[in-house]
């Protein structure tokens, strides 16, 4: 069976990632001098938590093409064809590790690394549809070419609650031009071409769910969704309950929002991953 | 200071040992010169990383053969790469590892062929290798290296102390062959850590490990015009005259009176250095009388004078030609600084000072259009009587123009706001014009004459209110006329207000509003804003 690796950036819990047989690497997460693996030596939770009380600003380093040759190398027992689907290779340097690692394995395996050009469940979701495919018995170069087909199904769409924290970031590609805004608004957010971009501003989490509801609406019909919150559960649960007239809720993957994403969006953010149906 | 002609394996390892303190020092302000947009990105935490991996494993070299410890040095990068410049790095050192296999020690001649080696290798690990990065710098470190060589020198100091002018020179020059970096208006961050790496290195040869404690390694600006942060030029800030830059060298110069001198005769004034050497840069109509000036205090060197109105034009050229140019753009007609600086923090890219007693002609609005770097264009009148004038721009002008017809400044915010970046002309069109009258505007000002409207007597200079253009109340004071303006609205079913606060109005009175508004509706989100719009006591726009 063909083994399916990804990043932590594709916010895939461990649970659901022991079930499906999905190896996730790590990212670092720093604070200061201190490092953590990203959901392995430190949750999300306490992440979130750290970034608002602490007077640190964080940053996160992708992994070692090393820990990515440790695990072909391992892998590479049981299987002799390997996926890896990473974070966007604009957005985090995780590919060129991933990729960079395959020169470093000792064991005889075939290696195939695919930049998904999106992060956190729209990452997520692919890799989730990419490791069914691979338990039903789909070979490698069939899964390359389900991945590589399934990038453009795959929208993420992100609310932001405060600019406050993507001001601190700083650079953050075409979403840069929301900074400085007078009044206050709260940006909507997407990945483009592998870069955050701006979607749309609105004035109230109200007005973003409205946006939010009708977007997704828009995509239909929808194989998969996904709904991940920063600090406020209870929001995101609003979240998937409005969007379960379009999806049934037990259908809609819950989740938390990764560092990366995380370390702009700040508290009271969420995410909506559409997966939409193959044409 | 002895000239240093070879250097054992021993000195190799602390040299990279204090090339990683110095780059320690910097690697925050290296971080801040990513394009990139995460902090996954941070180049000199990355490029840190990686050298701290560097020294630890030199230390578990075999032997102390410069051979040895090279490999070390080149083992342990890879080992801890971290980063595409991280990665490059290790490269570089795998290179001057090759180039160093086999020697006992280092002489000026082995490490210039071992740069060239690095070049080399730092090339080859890369699939498509861009220009103006970190592979450049260590090109052209390389390049300075061999031509010291060739020219006879056999000291190491002197070898080095090419090899980082050169890489600060390369540095310096990396936006000109990268365009993103110009467009983010920094230099390579990669190229920025080799330099601070290689002038450690520099330092340590010269013995100078013990004053580098008190010192931080300098970061290298781009030589090039910084591109206008953002498409928002407001059209009479439109940069004018000659950008003038040179060096003085004399003595005793004294860079408070350059400064004073100079302060009247342009704007973008910088005056900075010491006694010896003085940087000027200014923007000014008449670059002759202060390049004359300066003649008269020292000599001058690297003189750049730049026409900024071709400048400009070039820049608004580029971004069509980059395809940089946003698609649509949205000019707006608003009086008042307060309230430009809320639509130009919202995106507009053209502002047409104007709107109530003072319209703006079609002329004026078609300068605007022309001003911007899109072909889509989307006016926003904010005014009834502008309305119109705006509707005429269409027929003046190639470009694809769209009226959104907002008659107040809450529905121009409105629709601004409601802007989706990744929708065509129409659907924005569409969405914006929807956003608009989902917004109610309530406008507090006084009377120009005497009337009688909607059953109301209203004398000239009473203060009268109006929602969304309609005249509903009257009264003497401003803050009264508008607490029966909000009586009349029914703000339970509302979720936003915003009062933007006219130029006679103050800060304290706007406090006294929203305190009114606060206590008589707590769910609400309130807010204040200066706007600063003449003849409106208040605008406010309700949600």
């Amino acid at each position: 069976m063909v083994k399916i690796v990804t990043d932590s950036l594709s916010d895939i819990t461990s649970d659901v990632a022991l079930g499906l047989g999905i190896t996730v690497v790590p990212l670092t997460v720093l604070f200061g001098h201190e490092t953590f693996l990203d959901r392995v030596t430190i949750t999300t939770d306490e992440f979130y938590r750290r970034l608002i009380n602490g007077t640190v600003w964080p940053t996160t380093t992708q992994p070692t093409p090393k820990a990515f040759a440790d695990v072909y190398d391992k892998l590479a027992a049981e299987t002799d064809e390997i996926l890896v689907v990473t974070v966007s290779s604009k957005l985090s340097g995780t590919y060129q590790s991933a990729t960079g690692g395959k020169s470093m394995t000792t064991k005889q395996c075939r290696v195939e690394v695919i930049d998904s050009q999106t992060v956190a469940m729209g990452l997520g979701l692919i890799v989730l549809a990419a490791a069914r495919k691979a338990q039903a018995g789909a070979k490698l170069n069939e899964l390359v070419d389900f991945v590589r087909k399934s990038l453009s199904r795959s929208h993420l769409i992100i609310y932001f609650d405060t600019l406050k924290y993507l001001a601190k970031g700083g650079r953050i590609g075409r979403a840069q031009g929301l900074l400085g805004a007078l009044l206050t608004v709260k940006p909507i957010l997407t990945v483009k071409e592998g870069e955050i971009a701006p979607l749309t501003r609105v004035r109230s989490l109200a007005a973003g769910m409205d946006y939010i509801y009708n977007a997704v609406a828009g995509l239909s019909p929808i194989e998969a969704l996904a709904v991940e919150h920063t600090t406020n559960p209870d929001d995101a649960e609003k979240m998937a309950e409005r969007l379960s007239s379009i999806i049934p809720k037990d259908h809609i993957h819950r989740s938390t929002v990764s560092p990366v994403i995380g370390v702009y969006a700040g508290p009271g953010a969420f995410a909506v991953t559409v997966f939409a149906a193959e044409k | 200071m002895k000239p240093v002609e070879s250097i054992s394996g021993q000195d190799l390892r602390d040299m990279m040992a204090t090339a990683t303190t110095w780059l320690e020092k910097s690697s925050t302000d290296i971080d801040a010169l990513n394009v990139f947009p995460v902090p996954d990105g941070d180049t000199g935490t990355n490029m840190l990383l990686t050298m701290r991996s560097s020294v630890e494993e030199a230390y578990r070299a075999p032997d102390s053969s410069a051979s040895a410890v090279a490999q070390a040095i080149a083992h342990g990068a890879l080992m801890g790469a971290r980063g595409n410049s991280g990665v490059i790095l290790s490269q570089i050192w795998r290179g001057l590892a090759q180039g160093l296999k086999d020697k006992e020690s280092v002489t000026a001649a082995d490490l210039a062929d071992a740069f060239h080696e690095a070049s080399i290798t730092a090339y080859k690990g890369i699939g498509n290798p861009a220009e103006g990065t970190i592979l450049t710098v260590m090109k052209d470190v390389a390049a300075a290296a061999k031509a010291q060589v060739k020219n006879g020198v056999n000291s190491l100091v002197e070898l080095m102390e090419a090899a980082v002018e050169a890489a600060g020179e390369s540095v310096a020059n990396t936006p000109k062959l990268l365009p993103i970096l110009l467009k983010s208006g920094v230099v390579d961050a990669g190229g920025q850590g080799l330099y601070v790496i290689l002038d450690g290195a520099l330092r340590y040869l010269r013995g100078e490990v013990e004053q580098m404690q008190f010192r931080k390694p300098q970061m290298i600006t781009s030589s090039l015009p910084q591109p206008a942060r953002s498409l928002s030029a407001v059209i009479d800030e439109v940069p004018y005259g000659y950008c003038t830059e040179f060096m003085l060298q004399g003595e005793k110069l004294a860079g408070d009176k350059i400064k004073t001198k100079l302060k009247k005769q342009g704007q973008s004034l910088i005056v900075v250095g010491d006694k010896n050497t003085v940087r000027v840069h200014i923007h000014t109509t008449d670059p002759g009388s202060i390049v004359q000036y300066a003649t008269s205090l020292g000599t001058i060197h690297q003189i750049s004078i730049r026409n900024m109105d071709e400048q400009y034009q070039d820049f608004l050229e580029m971004q069509k030609e980059r395809g940089l140019a946003v698609d649509i753009a949205t000019v707006a007609v608003v009086a008042g600084d307060g309230l430009a600086d809320v639509f130009t923090s919202l995106g507009v890219a053209a502002i047409i000072p104007g709107g109530q007693t003072m319209n703006p002609s079609t002329k004026e609005i078609l300068q605007a259009v022309k001003s911007v770097a899109a072909d889509k264009i989307i006016i926003l009148p904010n005014n009834k009587n502008v309305v119109l004038t705006a509707q005429q721009v269409h027929s003046l002008t190639d470009k694809h123009i769209v009226v959104v017809p907002t008659e107040t400044i809450p529905q121009g915010i409105a629709a601004l706001l409601a802007f989706d970046f990744e929708a065509d002309l129409e659907a924005n069109t569409r969405l914006m014009g929807e956003a608009k009258s989902r917004v109610k505007t309530i406008e507090i000002t006084r009377a120009v004459r005497s009337a009688n409207l909607n059953g109301l007597s209203i004398k000239k200079d009473q203060v009268i209110g109006l929602l969304d253009g309609e005249l509903l109340a009257t009264g003497s004071k401003p803050l009264d006329v508008l607490n029966k303006m909000l009586a009349k609205l029914s703000l339970k079913e509302m979720q936003i207000v915003t009062v933007y606060y006219g130029a006679d109005a103050t800060a304290g009175d706007a406090d006294l509003v929203s305190a009114g508004i606060r206590e008589g509706h707590p769910q609400l989100q309130l807010e204040v804003v200066q706007g600063g719009q003449p003849h409106y006591n208040y605008i406010v726009s309700i949600e």
